[in-house]
This record gives C-alpha cells, sequence and structure tokens, in this order.
C-alpha cells in the first residue's frame, strides 16, 4: 500500500501532501521535515531510495525524484514494488506536465487543489488506480469542462444543516 | 501559468508566498482563518462558491502546517451540493482534513450512497473515491453491495469501475466480512477476463488483498492470473496507452506476480509450465539499457519474476540463474538496480542451496560498501551479515572492521554491532574473537555499546586458556596513546583479573600494570573509576610478595575517594581499604571472578528484537543460527583424545552457578572416555554475594537464570491431572535436584496469549517455545517456534496435542532434536467443532544433557479465539434479541464476585475478547449491549448477543443474558464471560521481583473461594454464585 504522497521544493516547503493514512497535522510537519532532512543531504546520481522503518516503522521505504526545484516522494510498504512506484511517479509527473504544459513549482503552488485531482486519478486509497498517462489527462479534462459549465451560474444550495 | 480558478484563492497564496518569515506567515494565516471564520459562522449570506473557496484555502493551511480546528462541517456539507464543483471540493477536502472515524462523516454516509447508486457517473467517481480513501466500518456495511454492483456491473464505464473495485478493497480491509467468500470467488475469476486495464489492474490490487487472506477460496483466480502474465509479457497484447517506455504495464505485471506469491505453489503441470516460460521469458529478456524510466520498468518486472521464482521454489537452474543475474545487477552502474540487486541477494539467501552461489560474489558485495550511496552501502552491510558462516566470517569480518574507520557515523553503531555478533556466532577461534572486539573498540570506541565489551569479559572469564591472551592484548592497548574509554574499561577490568598470568614479561610487574591504569585515571568519567578501583584491589591482591611500596600508593587512592561524591566510589573505596588492611582475608573475597552462567548473548538478542518479526527475516535467522559455532562452545567440542586439556578439566572444577554448566559439564563425561566418571559436580553455590554482586555490578547483563521464581512449582504439585483448570506440571523425571525452573509466569504466559496472537508461551533456561497464531473463521493456525537456547543440542524432543473433543488438533513432525541455538517451527492446525469451553494441552518433554524436562502447557485455542466481532444496528438487534425468547437459547444469571472494575474497562475486555460492544444500543448507561460471530463447524456462523446490567452502586455483582441460536453456545458462552468476569488474569507487574514468594495459584482467585475448587474453574464459580 502507498502510505503517502509528498511534493515539497528544495527549500522543504511543502507543496501537496497526501496521506493514505490519517496522520494528524503536527506528525504530518514531523514527517515533511523529517524527510526533507533525509533527502538534502543525498548525493546526485545515487538510489532512488531510501528505507524510513525509523519514521514510519518496519519495512516502509520510500522513493523519490527530483524534478528541477521540486521533490517528489511516495512512501509505501512491502507490499509494492520499489521500482514499479518510481515508475508511478513518472508516470503523475509526466501527467502534470501535459496538464500544465511544462509543468513548474509555481503551477503546483497556484494550483493544488487541480494537483490534487490529478493525484486522486492516480492513486486510490494508496492503490494505484490508473496507470496511463493519457487516460489520467483525459478524466481530469472531463473534470475541469463540468467545473466551467456550472462556474456560470451559482445558485444557492439549501443548507445542508438546516434540514 | 494556469491559475487555480479562484482569485480569491490565488491571492492568497501569494500573499503567503510574499511573507518573508515564518512569523509574517502565521500573522496571514491568522486572519485568513479568522475571516473564514467569520464568514462560515454567518453561512446564510454565502455562496456555494465563496464556500467552495475558503474550504480550499483551508485545505492550503492545513498543508501549511497549521491546524484548522473548524469548518469541517462546512467541507462535508458541500458533499451534498447539486453541482459539481462544490461537490468535487466537498469530497476532496473532506477526504484530505478527516479521518475516518470523524463524525461528521457518518452524517454524510446518505448522501455518499445516494451519490453511488445514482445515475450519474461523475458523482459516482467522486464518492467512490472518497470512501476508498477514508471510508470505515460503517461505510462498509452499508455501502458493500452497492460498490460490487457497480464493479460488476456492464453497463457502468471503465472509469467508475475500476474505483469501485479499489472502493470495495477498502471496505473489505475495513471489515472482511462484507465480501461473501462463497459468492464472491466466482465473480473474481470473470474480473480477471476484464479487457480494460485500467479496471483490471485495480481489480488485480483487489484480488492481492482477498488472496493474503484466504488463498483457497480463491484458486480459480490462479490460472487466470498465468493468462495475463502471458497476455502481457509474452504476447504483448496490450494498447498503446497502457505500454510504458516500450514495457507493456509493468504495474499490472508486477501486480499479479504479487498475486501469485499469496498461493502456496502451482500444482497443475500446465499451469506451472506456462508460468514458468513466462518467468524465463522475463529473466532473460530484460537488458540494462541507456533511458532510465524504462530501466525502472523492465526491472521492476524484473525483480517481481525473481521474487516469484524464489516463491515457487523452482529448480536449482533457475535459482542459480537468478544468482548470477543478481550478481551482475550489483555491478551495473544503475545505482536503483545496484539497491534492489543487493537486497534481493539478501532474500535469496533464504533459499536452500543458493548461499555458495551468493557467495562468489563476495568480493563485488564487500566492493559496495564503498558505493556513494549510503542506502545501498546499508543494504551491502546487511547481505554481508546475513550471508556470514564459518567460512568467510574472518574475511568479512575483518573487511567490517577496515570500513568501520571511513564509514557514515550513521552507520557505525549498526556497523560495530553487527561485527561483534558476526565474530562471536562465527570465531574460527576465541583469540581471533578477543582481537576483533578489541579492535572495534579501538577504532569506533563511541560506537561500541556496553553489552559488547561485557561480552568480551564474559567469553575471557568463562575460558582459562583465553586469559593469558586477552590480558597481554589489554595491556598492549594501554601502550597506545588516547585510547578510548571504553578500552580503558574493559583493559582494566582484564589486567585486573589475569595480569597477574603476565607476571614474568617485561613491563607487566603487578607495579607497572598498576602505574599504566592509573595513568589514564585523570581521562575518565566517573563511571569508569570503580573499575579501575577494583582493578587496583586485584592488583594488590595479586602482588605476592607484597610490594609495600605499590600497597602504600594503592591505599591512598582508596583513602582519597573515600570521600567521593559518587556514592558508588565511595562505598568500593571504603570496602577496599578495610579489605585491604585484612591481609589474608583480602585473598579469599577478592579471589578470582567464577564463571558466568552461560546464556543468550545480550547482543544477539538486541539483535533479534531489532528485526521485524516477519516470516523471512526468521528463516535467515534462522540458517544462521544453524550454521552458528557459538565460541564458547569452541573449548568444548575439542575432540577428547585420552589426555583431557586442562581447561575442561577446569570446567568441571569450577563451582557451578547454574544447571547449564553443570550440564554441560556431564556432557562433556562421554567424550572424556570415562576418565572422569567421579567428577561430582558442586551443588550451586553463592559466595558472599554482596561483595561479589558490587564486583559484578558493571557486568551485571542478565540475572543468573537460575533465579527465576518457583512459584509455579507448588501450584504443580498441588494439582494433580488438573489439566484443564491451568495446571502446570513440571515433572522432573530423574534427578529432583536438576528440576529447570520455567522463567516468567506460566499461567501469566497463558492468559496473555488468549488476548493476542503472538508470544512466548513457555521459557526455562533451555529453551523458549514461541507461539503464532492466526484464526479465521472455525479454522486456526498455530506456529510453535521451539528455540533452543544453548550451544548444546536439546534431544528427544517430543510434543504431543492432548485435545479436547471440540477441537480437531494436527501437528506437524516435530524435530527429536534441536540444534544449538536454532529454532524450529511446528505448525499446529486447529479446527473447532462445537462450542465448548474446554482447553487443550500441549504435553512437551526434551532432554538436555541429564535433565529430562516435561511440562504440560495449556494452548490458547480458547472460545474467544472463534469469536468475530460484528457491529449490529439496533435494527438488526432488536428483532434478534426478542425472536430468542428464552432458554435455552437465551440464558439468564446474576453474577456475584465480579471483580470491580469501571464500565470502560468492561467494554475494553469485551472488546478483547472479539465481543463487540455496541454503544448507544441500550438507553440505561449502565448497561453494555455487545454482539459477536462464533464459527465452528456444527454451529456454522452464528451471532450471538449479550447484555450486561451492572450495578453503579454495588460493582461486584451483575445480571448478564446472553443469547445466540444455539443451547451448547449460549451456555458455554455466558460461564466463559462470566469466568473472564470473576476471575482476571493478574497483570504482569513490571518491577515485582519476588525474592520469596509464595506459592501463588495460577488464578487469582476471588476471595471466597475455597481452595478445593482449584481444580475446576466451572465448579469454582458454581460455588460462587
Amino acid at each position: 500500500m502507498i502510505r503517502g504522497v509528498i511534493i515539497m521544493n528544495d527549500q522543504g516547503k511543502p507543496r501537496l501532501i497526501r496521506f493514505y493514512e490519517f496522520q494528524p497535522v503536527e506528525k504530518q510537519q514531523e514527517l515533511v521535515r523529517s524527510i526533507y532532512k533525509i533527502l538534502c543531504s543525498r548525493a546526485e546520481n545515487v538510489s532512488n531510495f531510501v528505507k524510513v522503518d525509523s519514521l514510519f516503522g518496519p519495512d516502509v521505504r520510500l522513493v523519490y525524484k527530483t524534478f528541477a526545484t521540486l521533490y517528489f516522494v511516495f512512501i509505501f510498504d512491502n507490499s509494492e514494488n520499489e521500482l514499479a512506484m518510481l515508475d508511478l511517479m513518472q508516470v503523475f509527473v509526466e501527467t502534470l506536465d501535459k496538464c500544465f504544459s511544462n509543468v513548474c513549482e509555481l503551477d503546483i503552488v497556484f494550483n493544488f487543489n487541480k494537483v490534487h485531482t490529478i493525484l486522486d486519478e492516480i492513486i486510490l486509497g494508496g492503490q494505484v488506480l490508473e496507470t496511463s498517462s493519457s487516460d489520467v489527462v483525459m478524466a481530469v479534462e472531463d473534470i475541469s469542462k463540468l467545473e466551467k459549465n456550472s462556474n456560470s451560474i451559482i445558485p444557492s444550495i439549501p443548507g445542508w444543516q438546516g434540514r | 501559468m494556469a491559475l487555480s480558478g479562484m482569485r480569491g484563492l490565488s491571492v492568497f497564496i501569494s500573499d503567503i508566498r510574499n511573507c518573508q518569515n515564518k512569523e509574517q506567515e502565521r500573522l496571514r494565516v491568522d486572519k485568513e482563518l479568522g475571516n473564514i471564520r467569520t464568514r462560515f459562522k454567518n453561512e446564510k449570506g454565502l455562496t456555494p462558491y465563496e464556500k467552495k473557496k475558503y474550504v480550499w484555502k483551508m485545505l492550503y493551511i492545513y498543508m501549511l502546517g497549521y491546524d484548522v480546528d473548524f469548518g469541517h462541517m462546512e467541507a462535508v456539507s458541500l458533499i451534498s451540493a447539486p453541482k459539481y464543483p462544490e461537490k468535487q471540493v466537498g469530497y476532496i477536502v473532506t477526504s484530505c482534513l478527516l479521518n475516518e472515524n470523524h463524525d461528521f462523516l457518518r452524517l454524510a454516509i446518505n448522501t455518499v450512497r445516494n451519490d453511488i447508486i445514482g445515475r450519474n457517473e461523475t458523482f459516482q467517481c467522486l464518492a467512490l473515491t472518497l470512501v476508498g480513501n477514508i471510508g470505515g466500518r460503517e461505510f462498509a456495511e452499508s455501502l458493500a453491495p452497492d460498490v460490487q454492483k457497480l464493479l460488476i456491473s456492464s453497463s457502468c464505464r471503465p472509469l467508475v469501475r475500476k474505483k469501485a473495485a479499489l472502493c470495495l478493497l477498502r471496505l473489505y480491509r475495513k471489515n472482511p466480512d462484507v465480501v461473501n467468500v462463497d459468492g464472491w470467488s466466482d465473480r473474481m475469476t470473470q474480473l480477471l477476463d476484464e479487457r480494460d486495464l485500467g479496471v483490471l489492474t485495480s481489480s488485480m490490487s483487489l484480488l492481492v488483498a482477498l488472496v493474503s487472506n484466504n488463498h483457497e477460496a480463491y484458486w480459480s483466480c490462479l490460472p487466470k492470473c498465468v493468462k495475463i502474465l502471458e497476455r502481457l509479457a509474452k504476447n504483448q497484447d496490450v494498447p498503446q496507452e497502457y505500454t510504458y517506455y516500450g514495457i507493456p504495464s509493468p504495474w499490472l505485471q508486477v501486480k499479479t506476480m504479487r498475486a501469485l506469491q499469496y498461493f502456496p505453489t502451482v500444482e497443475d503441470p500446465n499451469t506451472r509450465r506456462s508460468l514458468f516460460e513466462v518467468l524465463q521469458r522475463i529473466l532473460m529478456g530484460t537488458d540494462v539499457v541507456k533511458n532510465v524510466n524504462k530501466n525502472n520498468a523492465s526491472h521492476a518486472v524484473l525483480f517481481e519474476a525473481l521474487a516469484l521464482v524464489m516463491h515457487l521454489d523452482a529448480e536449482k537452474e533457475m535459482m542459480s540463474q537468478c544468482v548470477a543475474l543478481l550478481g551482475k545487477f550489483i555491478a551495473v552502474r544503475e545505482p536503483n538496480i545496484r539497491y534492489l540487486g543487493l537486497e534481493n541477494m539478501t532474500r535469496m539467501l533464504m533459499v536452500t542451496d543458493v548461499q555458495d552461489i551468493i557467495k562468489r560474489h563476495q568480493a563485488q558485495i564487500i566492493t559496495s560498501l564503498k558505493d556513494p550511496d549510503i542506502s545501498i552501502r546499508r543494504r551491502a552491510l546487511d547481505l554481508l551479515y546475513g550471508m556470514c558462516d564459518v567460512s568467510n566470517a574472518k574475511d568479512i569480518v575483518e573487511e567490517l572492521l577496515q570500513y568501520l574507520s571511513s564509514a557514515d557515523f550513521a552507520m557505525r553503531e549498526e556497523l560495530s554491532l553487527k561485527a561483534a555478533i558476526l565474530a562471536e556466532k562465527f570465531a574460527p577461534d576465541l583469540s581471533w574473537y578477543v582481537d576483533v572486539i578489541l579492535q572495534l573498540i579501538d577504532k569506533a570506541g563511541d560506537f561500541v555499546s556496553d553489552d559488547i565489551w561485557f561480552r568480551v569479559v564474559q567469553f575471557v572469564t568463562n575460558n582459562e586458556d583465553l586469559q593469558p591472551y586477552a590480558a597481554l592484548k589489554a595491556r598492549e592497548y594501554l601502550d597506545k596513546p588516547a585510547i578510548h574509554e571504553t578500552m580503558v574499561k574493559v583493559s582494566a577490568y582484564i589486567l585486573g583479573e589475569y595480569s597477574h598470568l603476565l607476571a614474568r614479561r617485561p613491563g607487566c610487574s603487578p607495579r607497572e600494570i598498576f602505574h599504566i591504569i592509573h595513568e589514564k585515571l585523570p581521562t575518565v568519567s566517573t563511571s569508569t573509576i570503580p573499575i579501575l578501583l577494583s582493578t587496583y584491589a586485584k592488583i594488590l591482591m595479586h602482588s605476592q610478595p607484597p610490594d609495600q611500596e605499590l600497597r602504600k600508593q594503592i591505599l591512598a587512592i582508596f583513602n582519597k575517594y573515600e570521600s567521593c561524591i559518587d556514592a558508588e566510589i565511595q562505598q568500593r573505596a571504603v570496602e577496599y581499604h578495610a579489605l585491604s588492611m585484612k591481609g589474608a582475608a583480602l585473598m579469599d573475597i577478592l579471589a578470582e571472578m567464577p564463571k558466568f552462567p552461560e546464556r543468550q548473548s545480550s547482543l544477539i538478542k538486541k539483535a533479534e528484537e531489532s528485526e521485524a518479526d516477519t516470516a523471512e527475516q526468521s528463516a535467515i535467522k534462522l540458517r544462521a543460527q544453524q550454521h552458528s559455532s557459538n565460541a564458547l562452545v569452541v573449548t568444548d567440542q575439542r575432540p577428547a583424545n585420552g589426555t583431557p586439556p586442562v581447561s575442561q578439566l577446569g570446567l568441571v572444577k569450577v563451582p557451578n552457578m547454574t544447571n547449564t554448566d553443570q550440564s554441560t559439564a556431564e556432557q562433556e563425561l562421554p567424550h572424556l572416555n570415562g576418565a572422569l566418571t567421579v567428577v561430582d559436580p558442586q551443588p550451586p553455590s553463592t559466595p558472599s554475594p554482596d561483595l561479589l554482586g558490587d564486583l559484578l555490578g558493571p557486568l551485571a547483563i542478565e540475572g543468573p537464570s537460575g533465579t527465576a521464581p518457583q512459584s509455579d512449582l507448588g501450584v504443580a504439585s498441588g494439582l494433580e491431572g488438573g489439566v484443564a483448570a491451568g495446571a502446570l506440571a513440571i515433572a522432573p523425571v530423574e534427578e529432583q535436584t536438576n528440576t529447570v525452573q520455567p522463567i516468567g509466569d506460566i499461567a501469566e504466559r497463558f492468559h496473555a496469549l488468549c488476548m493476542k496472537d503472538s508470544g512466548v508461551l513457555y521459557e526455562d533456561p533451555y529453551i523458549q517455545i514461541g507461539i503464532k497464531a492466526e484464526w479465521r473463521a472455525h479454522h486456526g493456525r498455530v506456529v510453535l517456534f521451539l528455540g533452543n537456547k544453548n550451544t548444546a543440542p536439546l534431544f528427544s524432543v517430543q510434543a504431543l496435542i492432548l485435545p479436547p473433543s471440540h477441537l480437531k488438533m494436527d501437528l506437524s513432525l516435530v524435530p527429536e532434536t534441536i540444534p544449538p541455538r536454532a529454532q524450529v517451527q511446528c505448525p499446529l492446525e486447529v479446527i473447532n467443532l462445537k462450542p465448548s469451553r474446554e482447553l487443550a494441552v500441549l504435553d512437551f518433554l526434551y532432554k538436555f544433557g541429564t535433565n529430562v524436562v516435561n511440562v504440560k502447557l495449556r494452548l490458547p485455542a480458547v472460545l474467544n479465539k472463534f469469536l468475530q466481532p460484528i457491529t449490529v444496528s439496533p435494527e438488526e438487534f432488536f428483532p434478534q434479541w426478542r425472536s430468542l425468547s428464552g432458554p435455552p437459547l437465551k440464558l439468564q444469571e446474576v453474577v456475584r464476585g465480579v471483580r470491580p472494575m469501571p464500565l470502560a474497562e468492561m467494554a475494553n475486555l469485551f472488546n478483547s475478547l472479539h465481543l463487540m460492544v455496541c454503544p448507544g444500543l441500550d438507553p440505561n448507561a449502565n448497561n453494555l449491549v455487545a454482539s459477536t460471530t462464533f464459527y465452528s463447524e456444527s454451529t456454522r456462523a452464528m451471532l450471538c448477543l449479550i447484555r450486561i446490567e451492572t450495578d453503579p452502586a454495588d460493582r461486584t455483582q451483575l445480571r448478564m443474558t446472553v443469547a445466540s441460536g444455539d443451547p451448547t453456545l449460549t451456555f458455554e458462552l455466558k460461564e466463559f464471560i462470566k469466568e473472564q468476569l470473576v476471575f482476571i488474569p493478574v497483570p504482569p507487574r513490571a518491577a515485582a521481583p519476588a525474592p520469596a514468594p509464595a506459592p501463588v495459584p495460577p488464578q487469582a482467585l476471588p476471595p471466597t473461594s475455597s481452595p478445593t475448587a482449584i481444580s475446576d474453574p466451572g465448579a469454582l464459580l458454581a460455588g460462587l454464585l
């Protein structure tokens, strides 16, 4: 199972945090900090794997990849194949690239909501949902269309609590 | 650059980005939170668009690390918005912010369900995503059928179905009962015929979860998995969009091979042949290429194929092919592949017969210790540690020592621990072991834990022929400038004990030894000074003829420290000073340290504890243990050829501290050709415990095992055949004096195991019996782990199961001999035929030396293991409760003599017995309602309902009503619960040394009990009530 997906920049600022097992906010921040500390001490041209038993418990590992100013991090347990996780990360990044045409950190900062939508089309409940980047792009485009179409009129909805 | 489409959100994000420091950011966030809070309070004026914007801001703030403790309701309420954009935000933010137990989620169940069963596909997708991410048990129970329908529906689009598959997986994890095995296995098989790869990938993940729990029900999926692999890897029959860098969906290939690894084997020869054909193709057809992504993808498949080959236990030829491939990988340029090559080699170690092939790559693996990547260096260390045995220990340990000086600080502690363990386990001779440890301390003193030097002292003390050598080495190290404090400790200790053995060598007179040690005193910390003082006292004792000058100097030092502020130092100084005045008495009291009782190395124990308890690792451990030749054994195992070496005689003469020594000594006798048959092992002696204890102080790693409380024995003698009542009979068949005492309280261990599924069932100085159990419906699979703790084998091992009539128990073969330090696993299959509280007993017997130990142990295959908690809604509960109207299906009883406990504690107790407490069913807060499902062959799955009415004024009594569809079950369950309430296992008293424990019955009995009732809890309770 994939335990979490984190995007952070090379200063350690989180750009997207998604855990598939609930983590309280303080714990999330602590994990982001610890992971950042590990990652920024790693040289170039080394493997993409780090064991993180000390942070997440036995047999939990992490793959990461740097893209320009960003670290992409997947955390997962031993029911997943390490390299397959790396492949999935590549699919995620390629999809972002297609959706934002040449994605950069600012796209992710200002569209973190859309990044969430994209991620939800790739990973669901910690499991691989879709691996075809073109299918993901199609699904996300459909969602964007739906958003636009109903943005023009904003009717008021009946108060949910009032019922 | 695209923008979020919400101006307010973009402005807020820019503001945050423009903050110069954390303080400014906090101010901006606080301002925004205040704003959102006020807007939410006055909900009337809020448009859905605004709501959506604020909820996104909340998620952004949450990501920045600020707690957002309000607005959850607003996020959840957006789920029921009629328009897509608001609904989508509601779903996404809710699944990020809330955990599965949040109350608000419960409120949304109906809306979510309406979206799932509704016609709008986009809504279905949103709802499935939320449930798949955070759905809990309640979702599982109310939504599973709908989700299943979507997954198998032919009219749904793949987009919906693949989400339904993963959503169902989540629900299954939350409550396995929602997937009905009988009905679902056929469906699952059909799902694997799916053409759409998205749906197929999700379905495969679902299958992995299902087979990992119950592979038997899904046998029919196995050939389908092989077909899928053929389709992908052989026929490459994959649409373009699922081809990733030229590889046909690597994820699906990997998941499929993962699923296959949950089936114990592939029996059908045709399927097996097809599978191996595909695997062979994968193994052979993968090359390292330039493109990193392509490499990663093809090797993801390849490594999974390797794992599957290992799992299937292929022919040796294919295995060697795998090792050869791995050997290639660990030398390639691509770091990821090097990393996984090493990791998979480590996994490969547990496959029989390939260790020798792996050893051929030793040089390359050692090179990997210098890899630029610390992740790879760690894997290399793990592998070297795992592959080390007697044949290569010297090479490997020396490499590790060499590497130690250049290793990362982060790795040094692990490295030195591993080197120490390997040196101990596989030492070809003891002097080498001493060399290694002293080098270790010399090179990396800061990273050498106390355990390591304690252990070397133990070895030296227990092996006389080693003592002069160790003393000489210690003396040599003292000549080095600036040695580590640990080196001062160990050298001082060894020289104190054994420097007299060096007396004739230059530089080794008592005076010289004293001076060179005393030089170090100003540089050491307070914890070392007591050791130095002991050393001085010992040197003084050994200086014969007395050296008055030296005596004066040492007494002056004692004198000086008599007023030391540190109590330990002060006490030693005072005592040694006083003793030094006594002349000859000093000789007796400060005599050489006796041998240490043989005990498990605390290092190895530490290493074992730090390993996760997985089957994989224990296999490696087991192998390592089988190969182990503990250094302590070295002297024992020397071939006796008429003239026994001095050390063996010495071993026999030494006052024995424990049975272990005694029995090893006796075991030696046959080797000695009967020459020493008259040797009479002395009874355990306890010479002046206080003084020795004082000297022993820093060395006391663990108490001698002979001091275990004797409480259980008294009980055993008082019980005859009262097995069901918790009798534990330790009946030494031969010598009464050699009775082996169990470590820990057997009854306590049993009771602990009734509540959990793994732990220690029994332990004594020779053996540890551990248990790991899995229970599913009326089946149980219990594995007994029989671990020999000693360096000599245990013989005539016999294990007999005495099953009660309601359990069918099948124990696999138990080997007659357990090799030294080895652990054997004996699976035990259990089938529950009908409800009963009777207990199964393990009759266990082994021989160690001349000791025959026979114990009867209750097995924790108790009634509650066949219970599975289930929550019932009021709609389900009350009709059932009413329909089971009275005896014999519904029984009521007033129970007195209940151990008083608060209701919450009782609820916890019930939950831990798998009786699921259902709050809110009973309007009276003093009552407790619970439900569970009982499984047995005769009753099948049967719902049981329990109601407890307590009296807040008198917590020692309550009224209990139990109902089920089977009269025996109702009765047995009622009695079972009663036993739990009246008798609660005594929690382990952590720090109770119990110096002279009165015989304690294995059960804490209620005060009114009469002793005659001990043998039968049923009778006991009947008397009480």
